[in-house]
């Protein structure tokens, strides 16, 4: 091999490794060969819970920087974030540790404030947010289970009794039942009898869950209940139109009661009417001659007798005679 | 009293010889043609090695680190883990064992013998200086050629990674969503971080095979017990070095 083409292929082989790690270089981190300056804050929170140094901040779940470092402060501790230096947080947003994952993976959520707020400069702190960890809510649980597990005990001593003279529920259900038992049983058997009887069609109840025949009188006992309850509707429709006539003053009746004029004219007959009816009895004018005196009386006996005789004497003669007949007999 | 004798002969001899290689340094350009033969042998030469060896490490990563977290339903980050984890530690460490057997040894082996055959004193006779022109092109050519067999190691192992990833049922995650969970915790630091180590391991490794090769003494038979002497002690410096290497990078990107 020639020293040409040897020193060609070293040359390649390093161009390779220069070009590989050029693209390494981009690929990785954006093309940052360490972390971007960026600015720093300051969370404060009651606990850090498994926060550690490396891990990401996130605002809005888009990473925009790690947890640079964590100690404590006094009474409480601190992390201390890493910004990325484009972004901007704004003074009303708010900083809570965030739990990724089961197996201890934390980040720092930031949410995005409100639009019009000043950012925060660097070096300020954040406000934090307490959210309840795993810890929290299983020590809650646990309190929740012993809650529960404390009335479950309560209502089985009140079901069961404490044993120590109380007496429980079932308890007290179980001596009812034990003390009435004979007088339960009887109530049973009768209650049994009673429903026996039924099924077989014994009795009026019986029969009348049993026998089809009777359903069906019934039926049209119901039937003819509900015609003659049509009719009496109709007829109280009449009657009430009858009223109505009457109060509007329609027909003789209706006059009678609320015509003021006809009752009056009907009181002034009622009136003339004992006047006729005294003078008859007093034999005044015609008709009370006619009632009172007997000569009327007697002259009319006589004119009957005559016609008698006028007729008789009719049945003997033809038909020809009969005008000259009667006009004798009566004058 | 011997093996700590000669442990600190052997610990001294390479800082002396570090200081003369540090201190011929200027010749290198005059040396053009030693050190490209030198990259074209440590570099050039070991890639394919280099990649196969990272793709599989990748991937029996991922298959492993899938098996034991499907236990925690957290199988999407196997991403997170085969990056860092290649970017880190194993491509770093693994590059630097593959140099240690195919390129230390060989190193080891041509030294020594130059040695036994007595071509180091016939240099040193002409006042040719050993460590100007035989160890100095190699490690000029080390510290040039990890970086480059590091980042392919890393980036064929990440691949390995998101093939396995894919294919295996009890894993099965995409490789875009591989990929951006590898994008989203694997930091360029990280790997700037391994390129450090593995420049660190292998300049160690050749310096000590070139030291164990020149200190070769007696006949033919010692040039394989300096081979494997010369293995050995670049494995556990390897391994010694990654602990305190690591812990001081950790240190300083904190």
């Amino acid at each position: 091999m020639n020293h040409v083409s040897q020193t060609a292929r070293v040359g390649l082989f390093f161009l390779l490794g220069l070009a590989l790690t050029w693209v390494t270089f981009q690929t990785l981190n954006g093309g940052k060969v360490f972390r971007d300056k960026g600015y720093r804050l300051v969370a404060g929170f009651e606990s850090l819970r498994e926060l550690k140094k490396g891990d990401e901040v996130r605002m809005a779940g888009v990473v925009i920087g790690s947890v640079e470092e964590t100690r404590l402060a006094g009474r409480r501790a601190e992390a201390v974030l890493h910004i990325d230096r484009t972004i901007e947080i704004k003074r009303d947003a708010t900083a809570s540790i965030v739990m990724a994952g089961l197996i201890g993976t934390n980040y720092i959520g930031i949410d995005l404030g409100s639009a019009g707020a000043p950012p925060l400069p660097a070096g300020a702190e954040i406000r934090t947010q307490i959210t309840p960890d795993l810890n929290t809510i299983m020590t809650d649980l646990a309190a929740l289970g012993n809650k529960l597990d404390h009335a479950l005990v309560t209502l089985t001593g009140s079901l069961a009794g404490d044993g120590k003279g109380s007496v429980g529920i079932i308890q007290k259900i179980d001596l009812l039942v034990t003390e009435n038992r004979a007088s339960l049983a009887r109530t049973t058997t009768n209650l049994q009898q009673v429903t026996d009887k039924l099924n077989r069609g014994e009795g009026t109840l019986g029969k009348l869950i049993n026998d089809p025949k009777l359903y069906d009188e019934m039926i049209g006992t119901l039937g003819e209940i509900r015609r003659g309850a049509g009719e009496a509707k109709s007829f109280i429709a009449n009657a009430q139109a009858i009223i109505d006539q009457v109060k509007m003053g329609q027909g003789a009746l209706g006059a009678l009661v609320f015509d003021q004029k006809a009752g009056e004219d009907f009181k002034s007959t009622i009136a003339n009417f004992r006047a006729v009816s005294d003078k008859i009895s007093r034999g005044e004018g015609t008709l009370g001659k006619l009632l009172q005196d007997d000569g009327l009386l007697r002259d009319a006996q006589l004119i009957m007798k005559k016609a008698q005789r006028a007729l008789d004497g009719l049945e003997d003669s033809g038909p020809i005679t009969a005008v000259g007949v009667v006009a004798r007999g009566l004058f | 009293m011997k093996p700590l004798t000669a442990f600190l002969d052997g610990f001294g001899s390479t800082w002396l010889l570090l200081v003369r290689v540090v201190s011929h340094s200027g010749s290198l350009p005059r040396q053009f043609h030693r050190f490209i033969d030198q990259c074209y042998l440590i570099g050039y030469t070991t890639m394919p090695i280099v990649a196969i060896l990272s793709f599989f490490i990748g991937s029996v990563l991922a298959l492993q680190a899938g098996y034991s977290m499907q236990n925690f339903g957290t199988q999407q980050f196997i991403g997170s883990l085969v990056g860092l984890s290649m970017a880190r530690e194993l491509g770093p460490v693994m590059v630097a064992i593959l140099v240690a057997g195919r390129v230390g040894s060989a190193i080891t082996a041509e030294l020594a013998s130059m040695k036994v055959y007595q071509e180091i004193d016939a240099l040193e006779t002409m006042n040719i200086s050993p460590a100007r022109i035989l160890v100095m092109p190699r490690l000029a050519a080390t510290l040039v050629m990890m970086p480059v067999l590091t980042i392919i190691g890393d980036l064929v192992g990440w691949f390995g990674g998101a093939i396995v990833a894919d294919l295996t049922e009890i894993i099965s995650i995409e490789p875009e969503a591989y990929f951006a969970v590898l994008r989203r915790y694997t930091h360029f630091s990280d790997v700037l971080n391994g390129l450090i180590k593995a420049e660190l391991f292998g300049f160690a490794v050749v310096l000590v095979c070139c030291n164990i090769g020149l200190n070769t003494r007696g006949g033919p038979r010692e040039i394989g017990a300096a081979v494997t002497r010369a293995v050995v002690v670049s494995l556990i410096l390897i391994l010694v070095l990654d602990y305190f290497v690591t812990q001081v990078l950790m240190l300083v990107s904190s």
